[in-house]
């Protein structure tokens, strides 16, 4: 098969992820592994500060945070060219402890394809340069998330 | 033409800040990333601080200090992501 026929899906919404839909559209005759990655909101954070999360509310630039997630899956492609399926969904609005809000997935013909690093990527893609954010709201106030990325010239 | 009228968006801090998710304006001709900056400081003293570490994107791709704005662009200013 083409590459050019390969599933690709990038979107935010403001439902629930549904990870048996996004899987069965990115997985083909020849697919034979997948490897996915999903965040949720966290009620209880360790590490660091130790806090409390009442929820989340997200927030995204949502014409260009698509275009952005289809370019990550465009750097996905050319650097691991066997995936066949991309999968990147982000969910917005308020959320609460224990919700799914993002979603990579990627799918290869096999699992020692590079599909874990190609998932991996993604996820930290999506958090370097796809315009979306959260803030987070708790027993001690409410306060917004900010990422340390600045991106580059071409990114 | 010597008025460029370009639509500016803000999101999550800047829009709190600015009170406003949405702005137009008309800016001089040839106006830089940099110039939109100093001109925001100047008129909007509660996102001066914020201009500092800002985002900037024109027509929905990041845009650095020298950048000139184009007709009619699509502004958005924000600050670094955190989605995910």
């Amino acid at each position: 098969m083409q590459s050019s026929n390969f599933p690709t899906i990038f979107s935010i919404t403001e439902d629930e992820i549904d990870l048996n839909e996004l899987l069965a559209k990115i997985t083909l005759t020849s697919t034979g592994a997948a490897a996915i990655f999903t965040g949720m909101v966290r009620g209880e954070t360790a590490r660091g500060e130790a806090h409390q999360t009442d929820y989340l509310e997200y927030e995204a630039y949502i014409p260009m945070a698509e275009a952005k997630m289809k370019q990550v899956a465009e750097e996905i492609r050319a650097t691991w060219p066997v995936i066949e399926g991309i999968a990147i969904v982000q969910r917005i609005g308020k959320l609460f402890p224990k919700t799914p809000t993002v979603l990579i997935a990627c799918t290869a013909a096999h699992r020692d394809t590079g599909v874990f690093d190609a998932a991996r990527f993604g996820i930290d893609r999506l958090k370097e340069i796809v315009p979306i954010w959260k803030k987070e709201v708790s027993p001690d106030g409410q306060f917004w998330v900010e990422g340390d990325y600045i991106p580059k010239p071409g990114e | 033409m010597n008025i460029n009228h370009v639509k500016l968006l803000f999101f999550a801090t800047l829009r709190e800040r600015a009170g406003t998710k949405f702005l137009e304006m008309d800016l001089p001709n040839d106006l830089t990333i940099l110039e939109l900056k100093e001109k925001i400081s100047t008129e909007h003293p509660n996102l001066k601080e914020s201009m500092k570490s800002v985002l900037i994107t024109i027509n929905r791709e990041y845009a650095f200090d020298e950048a000139v704005i184009p007709q009619n662009a699509e502004i958005a200013m924000f600050p670094p992501v955190s989605g995910g």
